[in-house]
């Protein structure tokens, strides 16, 4: 029974070939065209999104890329959905599209898979791991070093910050770097001050309840 | 006892509305005739073993009629709906952020914006010059997430945002990153 289950789920969860060829029409040459659809129905299949391969596809024809190398090009990107997938999965997180996709940016960006599966170590829940996935690939972007880089997102990850704040960080980096640090000086320094923060709790009026006043005293 | 038709008298009798001894003398011998039928009559409570018997036959057939073969399907429709329809109808989509291109381009006719929000479509999205400065800028409201884009400068030209970090876009040129 778990077997003629399992058939009409897979086949439900595998992305729909006409949707792929849908997106595609008209914006790449049927060679490639056929390839993502290939490589997307394939992938789909694992657990793996979609849209990255359709969006490059169409990115490098719309640059006027020959096909050969637009089709290299998304061969290249199912490779790091498949690294960033596994990475995930090493650090205990089951298949997230929008999590794996942000893996495979911050490998584009110059992490490796090891750094991927040291964020989905820190235990957060798949939302905030997907921020702090993206904005650990911004911050590699910035020059930030992945040493520097996995330690502020991890702390800040541990340390429940929101979304906003997560998304802050490539800012605040970019404040100190204006200031004359380095990316590294400047995430190393961000870091501690998170982890100081995560121990001794949020400067006055950042978050924290105001204690009660104190009773008056009985006359 | 049907086939008795007694006397009314006889019939407040058995109802016990008489006594026997109240009955005139002429009817008291089939008063007496009716409490012994009465008396004879089995008062064991009636069981059908038959009717139940075939009663939970019955059910026992209906019930082996729904084959665990036929639960796959319906089950697999339920999952399906769980799964892809209901997520898809209960997820909201991420609020979108306003954000302002600006780019430099003293020298260009044309410059527009492409990316993964527009499809990279070089058309979409014109920027406008500010005056004389070779200021162009253009203001959208993305949605939450992550995006990849590029100016296209004369509708040719792709050119990264030099105030923004920047990926490498596969292709041997580079690409801006926008996180929201």
């Amino acid at each position: 029974m778990l077997t003629l289950l399992a058939v009409p789920l897979t086949l439900l969860t595998i992305q729909q070939p006409g949707a792929i060829a849908q997106r595609l029409a008209g914006r790449v040459s049927p060679n490639v065209a056929a390839l993502v659809e290939q490589l997307g129905t394939a992938g789909s299949a694992r657990g793996l999104p979609v849209d990255p391969l359709i969006q490059k596809a169409i990115e490098g024809s719309a640059k006027g890329i020959p096909d050969d190398r637009v089709a290299a090009a998304v061969r290249r990107v199912a490779t790091l959905l498949d690294t960033a997938a596994a990475a995930l999965r090493e650090g205990g997180l089951a298949s997230d599209t929008l999590a794996i996709t942000a893996g495979a940016f911050a490998i584009t960006a110059g992490l490796s898979a090891n750094d991927i599966t040291a964020l989905a170590r820190v235990g957060a829940r798949p939302q905030a791991l997907t921020v702090g996935l993206r904005v650990a690939g911004t911050l590699a972007a910035l020059g930030v070093p992945p040493a520097e880089n996995i330690a502020l997102v991890s702390v800040s990850l541990r340390s429940g910050k929101s979304a906003a704040d997560l998304l802050l960080l490539p800012a605040d980096v970019e404040s100190e770097v204006a200031k004359g640090l380095t990316p590294a000086a400047a995430a190393a320094g961000l870091s501690r001050a998170a982890a100081a923060q995560a121990r001794h709790g949020p400067p006055p009026g950042h978050g924290q309840e105001r204690p009660h006043p104190p009773a008056p005293p009985h006359p | 006892m049907s086939d008795h038709d007694f006397h009314p008298l006889v019939k407040q009798l058995l109802d016990g509305d008489l006594t026997l001894a109240e009955l005139p003398a002429e009817l008291r011998a089939e008063g007496e005739e009716a409490l012994r039928l009465l008396a004879a009559a089995d008062r064991t409570p009636v069981s059908m073993p038959a009717v139940t018997w075939r009663v939970m036959a019955a059910l026992e057939r209906r019930r082996r009629r729904i084959r665990p073969w036929l639960l796959a399907p319906a089950l697999a429709i339920a999952a399906a709906f769980i799964l892809w329809i209901w997520p898809a109808r209960l997820t909201a989509p991420p609020p979108l952020v306003t954000v302002r291109f600006v780019l430099v381009a003293p020298d260009a006719k044309a410059v527009s914006l492409a990316g993964t929000f527009n499809q990279w479509d070089a058309h979409a999205t014109p920027l406008v010059r500010a005056g004389a400065t070779g200021v162009w800028t253009a203001t959208l409201s993305l949605p939450a997430g992550q995006h990849q884009y590029a100016f296209v400068v004369d509708g040719q030209r792709w050119v990264p945002d030099p105030g923004a970090p920047a990926v490498d876009d596969g292709f041997g040129r580079r690409n801006s990153v926008l996180t929201l």
